[in-house]
């Protein structure tokens, strides 16, 4: 061991010798690397938070019409079999609805995302063969995440003049295109008003007056609305491009088309219909202010670029478009991620500003003098910049996170330095010896760059189970992981490496010696009146300085039981959405209604000032949600002009009073980013989830229950839920097999007739210049609106005899599937549920008996229990071999460091009672244990054995320098006052503005540094006082050998 | 995400018990029992905070309260069960022709050419008067071709010189005083279209409206059409309808006064059940009807509720929603 200490000795001094040697190259070198590190921040994609989507491409495929069943047969299953047996592919889910078929395709995290899509584009082409013709076309879903919805605006019409067609056309063929060219725009999806029509309304009296079938009116259309091109003629030396012209461009065109000719009197489609301007069928709407319809898009950011940037062409883009557009129309955005962004980054620059001014205050105050302060605090660019490369290096994007962990670092950044430095400037005040700096350097590097090292890779090591972090909580921490990591390695380059040199060159060797060696820092001195008596104090009585410790120990763990969980603290992302859910059967014009209705009860609300919602889907690539289901953008006043001066989360309570309950509807809060990443996360959010799979949606659905009823008698169950799969009213017409034989009509006739007249049928599409707008031939309202007129939609049959469709079908309403969701091309339905009081394993094994005992399934069919508690159950595992091999390889690097058991067990003595101070902070502030507040946990293990072991190396070298024992704690501890209170003092300030930060993102932030700076107050106190004390108890014996 | 707290007090717990049992060992102090007993704690404090919806039971018997104003800004209208007349129509298409009764066909008895042709088609004739006059071949003799009743010419195909000769140059006179609305009836309208009863004609674009009554019901079915006949007879003073013009025939099939009528809408299917929402004094509360005859607007009521009873007659729906709220929960899209 000594041999390998000694090697370990031998290279730090060869490198500190070396360093020394090639001040010049070393310096070189650190600017090439703040060169650098400049150059990669810029580089570095800018986010609001880091991006927790999963890797998923989404498959969509709309068909208007079709019932979900009809969806999920003849599309979602060809597209999933397609999907199966891709590489890396984790799940795929899919969700059958009404006109909409979604295939989410699960991919291991960390696949390449155009890799994903590449192949899941070759897969769609097999898809697409097995699709019935006309059912559609399955599309990937925009190159994008969760957080790529940047922008959404509304087309604020002045005049009122402006129809909502004319609006949307607007919007889709004017705006839309323009800003799609935006570099990192990949798509914008439009919204609301209506999309422009050309609607034919048919007469069936007329149709049964000329004799002519719906059909045949399609074909028509169809047959005269052309161009064709015939080539060229020479006319002369000349050519002449030959062309035909007989494309409809207004209604009196398709109103003149002719249908049929008797006894040459022709027939035109103005006698059998009305031919207007109208809405294709719409599945959203976009509402403003409880006033009105308006029409709006969003705008889909590229995956993988630089949000900010992004935001700002997009910005740009508007403005341009704004001049182009009428006069009376202007664009308005009401959701920027560009606030959030600009919020969050704001919010740790400041806090890193303001930490890296405190810090150097410190330094100044506790150093005395500006040089050695100026080398200590240049450790900060430099870690900074150094971390900055590796991020690049690691693809981390600028955000609240990445750049939170910089901020929780910067006073740590110094804390090697610091103990460098701070051997340097007592040696030289120490001794005054005619040594030159360059010696006095190297001898005060010797002395302290070990236990620097180690303690910085201690720091670095205890952040190892952070990366071992999965799905939200390993996306979201990682990067802070990352970037603490990379910060402290840099400033462990930095004082190994720079600060040597940079110390010879700009420190100054003292003058007058004699004057300066007596004087020490006021602060110093000030802070050793009080602190000598007690040192001496614990260190004769040291059984005090154990009952200081387990007092401190029993006041933590008095308190820790009372500390509240949750997870993550929320994010708050400064836009507030309420979402409103709706009854299944709900009409799109009764949720547009009750949904306006809500938006005036929150006009009513001081604080508010606009109010934008979308119901439903508009065009697909971004949102899935059912007519259903409304989210009100909620735009707010500044927060100082509140009545009250609450924040966020106050004002929500405020407004969900005042808002109060509207019959039929459920409200909840929510957050545009974490809405849409709640979205596209796969599974359930309680902590069992029993799945059931199989064919038959009814059989499902009842053994579901008879399942949750079995569960129910479970102890410890509760929040039970079965999933609402049914819900969705259908008018179902089975046609009647007999009936149409004895009138000989086939099937498709029948189904034909029932799809155009009722639904309509696409009859070729009128252009305005490039724009076109679909010709829809469908019965006019009056004649398909309720039961009995679609009873009377008169069928033909081949010999000319028209039949009601009542007397080819029966017509029934019926409950129908709401959606159908298939997971691992199977359908299921989940029963969830919470478990109280009880060890969720046995729940499990006493849940999986009793179902199996009373629960017979057809087969088929088959359960599976799955949820947050497998997860749970695998994280669990891995920390359970994580953190134990942390602490083991700490255990270990304190022994190599030390090379004494006692030394390392002394050290880690640390650890709970900075664990304490945590616990203490979080309560005293009312916080809860969280995710963030456990990260801060984690931190401490590392910055509370820093001292220590910068303390205990002092004490080992007194004794080796032959002093006793008693008198080795005293002058160590003293001696060593400066360093400790220093690294610990500015690693606290360094947090402090995280800790009263209170802007964009700082709610994540302020548990961890409340549980960092509490821990280091404690910790620092046992460093100062208990563990001089007990080194007695500790020490390695080697010494008095020696001595 | 629940996991992950437990996680964080794992991590805390088993750095405590690692580091305090090291501690502990050292020290000789009995601290055993606090931290058994914290790490008690942490388990029984380890909870879920997220709430999943509870599963509360359906309760159609729950009273929902509104107030005046929020009735007014949920456009919630409120009628009173009262006695009604239920009607019924049944829509039936056809044409007008002439009264077969009052119709003429003349042909010419003997073939020859046509001398003289003194009418033309729409002219106005009277019983007797000369409408051609005709050459025979036979005897060279002329005779004429008189209407044979009051009316209209409808039709005729002659021109001077031609020569007829056979049936096909028969004269149609018409008295198109009274026309027939001659209408097809579908097998499934069968059973409730009855001679007498009442018929509200239109044309197609709803030009021209006339009341009648059905005066005969064919009583074969068309082979071909599988369908049966009407025939409601109309006056027809002003000529508006004309024969070959296409009309629409709204039967009134059923008429019924009933004691009770709420109107359709008021209708909600909860739990399979019909309901209509009542007003009490502790609120609205759904209940549970059996219904009778109905039409596209009012609905009879044959029991559970009673006369002068307040109901919602437009905005039920919410209320059938605030009902089934539990259950349909907070479900996004997936």
């Amino acid at each position: 061991m000594t041999t390998a200490i000694d090697y370990n000795v031998k290279n730090m001094k060869k490198i500190i010798d070396f360093v020394l040697k090639n001040r010049l190259l070393i310096v070189v070198i650190g600017i090439f690397i703040i060169v650098g590190g400049y150059f990669s921040y810029q580089q570095l994609p800018i986010d609001a938070f880091p991006d927790v989507s999963p890797t998923l491409v989404q498959v969509f495929t709309t068909t208007d019409g079709l019932a979900p069943e009809e969806i999920e047969k003849y599309i979602t299953f060809p597209v999933e079999v397609a999907m199966n047996g891709l590489p890396n592919i984790k799940n795929i889910r899919s969700v059958s609805n009404f006109g909409l078929s979604v295939v989410n395709i699960y991919f291991e995290d960390g696949t390449d995302i155009y890799f994903c899509r590449q192949l899941v584009n070759e897969r769609l082409q097999e898809a697409r063969e097995e699709i019935p013709e006309g059912f559609g076309d399955p599309q990937m879903g925009p190159i994008s995440t969760g957080m790529g919805l940047i922008l959404f605006y509304y087309l604020d019409d002045q005049s009122g003049k402006y129809s909502l067609e004319e609006l949307r056309t607007i919007q889709d063929w004017l705006i839309k295109y323009q800003l799609q060219t935006v570099p990192g725009v990949t798509e914008v999806l439009g919204i609301g008003g209506w999309e422009k029509q050309f609607h034919i309304n048919m007469d069936p009296n007329g149709l049964l007056r000329y004799n002519i079938t719906i059909n045949e009116v399609v074909e028509q259309i169809k047959r005269n609305n052309l161009n064709v091109g015939a080539s060229f003629i020479e006319k002369d030396a000349e050519e002449f491009i030959v062309r035909s012209v007989g494309l409809a461009t207004k209604i009196a065109d398709l109103e003149n088309i002719i249908i049929k000719a008797e006894d040459g009197v022709p027939v035109y489609l103005k006698h059998l219909a009305k031919v207007k301007i109208g809405g294709a069928v719409r599945r959203g709407v976009q509402t403003r202010n409880g006033e009105k319809e308006v029409v709006s898009g969003m705008v889909v950011k590229l995956y993988g670029t630089n949000s900010s940037t992004v935001i700002s062409r997009v910005e740009q883009k508007m403005e341009e478009i704004n001049k182009i557009l009428p006069e009376d129309i202007k664009l308005v955005p009401y959701y920027q991620q560009k606030t959030l962004v600009e919020a969050a980054v704001n919010t740790v620059t400041t806090a890193l500003w303001q930490g890296i001014l405190l810090v150097v205050i410190i330094l100044m105050l506790f150093m005395g003098a500006i040089r050695p302060s100026i080398v200590v605090a240049l450790s900060i660019p430099f870690s900074i910049m150094f971390a900055f490369i590796g991020m690049r290096f690691f693809n981390i994007s600028i955000n609240l996170m990445s750049f939170g962990g910089l901020a929780i670092a910067i006073g740590m950044m110094v804390d090697a330095s610091i103990v460098l430095v701070e051997n340097i400037e007592r040696i030289k005040n120490e001794f005054t010896t005619k040594e030159s700096l360059m010696r006095i350097v190297a001898r005060a590097g010797k002395e302290v760059l070990r236990p620097i090292f180690f303690a910085i890779i201690i720091i670095i090591t205890v952040f190892i189970p952070l990366f071992t972090l999965q799905g939200v909580e390993g996306k979201t921490f990682k990067p802070l992981a990352y970037t603490i990591s990379l910060a402290m390695l840099g400033s462990l380059l930095f004082a190994v490496v720079l600060a040597p040199v940079l110390s010879s060159l700009i420190m100054k060797k003292n003058k007058n010696n004699t004057k300066n060696a007596q004087k020490e820092n006021w602060i110093i001195r000030l802070l050793l009146v009080f602190y000598k008596p007690m040192l001496t104090f614990f260190v004769k009585v040291r059984m005090a300085a154990v009952v200081l410790a387990i007092l401190i120990l029993c006041v933590g763990a008095i308190i820790f039981p009372q500390l509240g969980s949750e997870f993550t603290p929320t994010l708050q992302e400064g836009t507030l959405v309420l979402r409103l859910s709706m009854a299944p059967s709900i009409s799109l014009t009764e949720s547009t209604r009750i949904t306006m209705l809500a938006e005036k009860r929150l006009l009513k609300i001081p604080e508010i000032t606009e109010v934008i919602t979308r119901i439903g889907r508009g065009e697909v690539g971004a949102h899935t949600d059912p007519i259903n289901s409304a989210e009100i953008y909620i735009i707010l006043k500044e927060q100082n002009q509140w009545r009250d001066d609450t924040n966020q989360e106050d004002l929500e309570k405020i407004i969900r009073k005042e808002f109060g309950n509207i019959p039929g509807v459920l409200t909840n809060f929510t957050q545009p980013i974490r809405m849409t990443v709640d979205e596209l996360l796969e599974g359930v959010r309680a902590e069992l989830a029993i799945k059931l799979f199989g064919d038959d949606l009814e059989i499902l659905k009842k053994k579901a229950e008879e399942i949750a009823a079995v569960i129910r008698t479970v102890s410890g169950a509760a929040d039970i839920q079965v999933d609402q799969i049914s819900g969705k009213p259908q008018l179902r017409i089975t046609v009647d097999r007999h009936a149409i034989a004895r009138y000989g009509i086939n099937l498709a006739d029948v189904q034909e007739v029932i799809r155009t007249s009722i639904g309509g049928e696409i009859a070729g599409q009128i252009f305005e210049g490039i724009r076109r707008f679909n010709i829809l031939v469908r019965f006019a309202p009056k004649f398909r609106r309720d039961l009995n007129a679609i009873k009377d939609i008169l069928i033909d049959s081949p010999n000319g005899i028209k039949v009601p469709l009542s007397q080819l079908a029966k017509i029934e309403e019926v409950v129908g599937p709401r959606q159908i969701t298939r997971e691992q091309s199977q359908r299921f339905i989940s029963i969830q549920c919470n478990v109280e009081d009880r060890d969720i394993g046995s729940f499990v094994k006493e849940g999986q008996n009793k179902i199996d005992e009373k629960i017979k399934l057809p087969a088929g069919y088959l359960v599976t229990w799955g949820g947050q508690f497998k997860l749970q159950q695998e994280a669990n595992k891995r920390f359970a071999i994580v953190v134990p091999v942390t602490l083991l390889l700490i255990f270990f690097l304190l022994f190599s460091s030390f090379n004494s058991l006692k030394n390392s067990f002394l050290i880690l003595l640390n650890i709970p009672l900075a664990l304490v101070g945590g616990i203490v902070a979080l309560w005293l502030t009312g916080q809860n244990l969280s995710v963030p507040a456990s990260v801060g946990f984690i931190a401490l293990f590392g910055i509370a054995l820093e001292n220590g072991m910068v303390l205990v190396t002092y004490f080992n070298q007194l004794l080796r320098e032959g002093l006793k024992i008693d008198e080795v704690s005293v002058k160590g501890a003293l001696l060593r006052l400066r360093p400790v209170l220093m690294t610990a003092i500015t690693t606290a300030l360094g947090l402090i503005p995280l800790l009263i930060a209170s802007g964009t993102g700082s709610e994540v932030q302020r548990p961890l540094a409340t549980v960092v700076v509490g821990g280091l107050f404690t910790s620092t106190i046992l460093t100062l006082l208990v563990l001089p004390a007990l080194y007695k108890w500790f020490a390695i014996k080697v010494e008095r050998e020696i001595r | 995400m629940n996991n992950y707290k437990k996680l964080q007090h794992n991590i805390i717990v088993l750095s405590f018990v690692l580091v305090l049992t090291m501690l502990l060992s050292i020290s000789c102090s009995s601290n055993a029992n606090n931290n058994k007993q914290l790490k008690d704690d942490t388990i029984s404090k380890v909870k879920k905070t997220d709430g999943v919806h509870t599963d509360e039971e359906h309760n159609e018997d729950k009273a929902i309260k509104l107030t005046a104003e929020e009735q007014k800004e949920f456009q919630i209208e409120i009628k009173k069960v009262k006695p009604g007349i239920i009607q019924d129509h049944i829509d039936l298409t056809g044409e007008i022709i002439p009264d077969p009764t009052k119709l003429a066909h003349m042909t010419p008895r003997f073939s020859g050419i046509v001398k003289e042709v003194k009418k033309t088609i729409g002219d106005k004739v009277k019983k007797g008067e000369i409408i051609a006059i005709i050459e025979s071949n036979e005897s060279l003799v002329t005779y004429k071709m008189k209407s044979a009743i009051n009316g209209t010419v409808i039709d005729m195909h002659m021109t001077i010189g031609e020569s007829v000769n056979d049936n096909s140059h028969s004269i149609t006179v018409a008295n198109l005083k009274t026309v027939w609305g001659n209408f097809s009836i579908y097998q499934k309208d069968l059973s409730k279209i009855k001679i007498n009863q009442s018929v509200l004609i239109t044309t197609m674009s709803e030009l021209y409206k006339s009341n009648g009554s059905i005066s005969y019901i064919s009583p074969m079915i068309d082979e071909k059409t599988r369908t049966a006949s009407a025939r409601v007879l109309l006056k027809n003073n002003d000529g508006i309808w004309k024969p070959g013009m296409f009309v629409t025939a709204k039967v009134l099939t059923m008429q019924k006064n009933v004691p009770m009528v709420v109107s359709k809408n008021a209708l909600q299917l909860v739990d399979g059940h019909i309901v209509v929402f009542v007003r009490e004094k502790k609120g609205f509360r759904a209940q549970a009807i059996t219904t009778g005859l109905q039409n596209g607007q009012y609905v009879e009521v044959i029991s559970g509720l009673h006369q002068g009873q307040e109901y919602i007659s437009k905005g039920a729906f919410m209320l059938k929603a605030e009902i089934e709220k539990e259950s349909f929960g907070d479900d996004h899209g997936h």
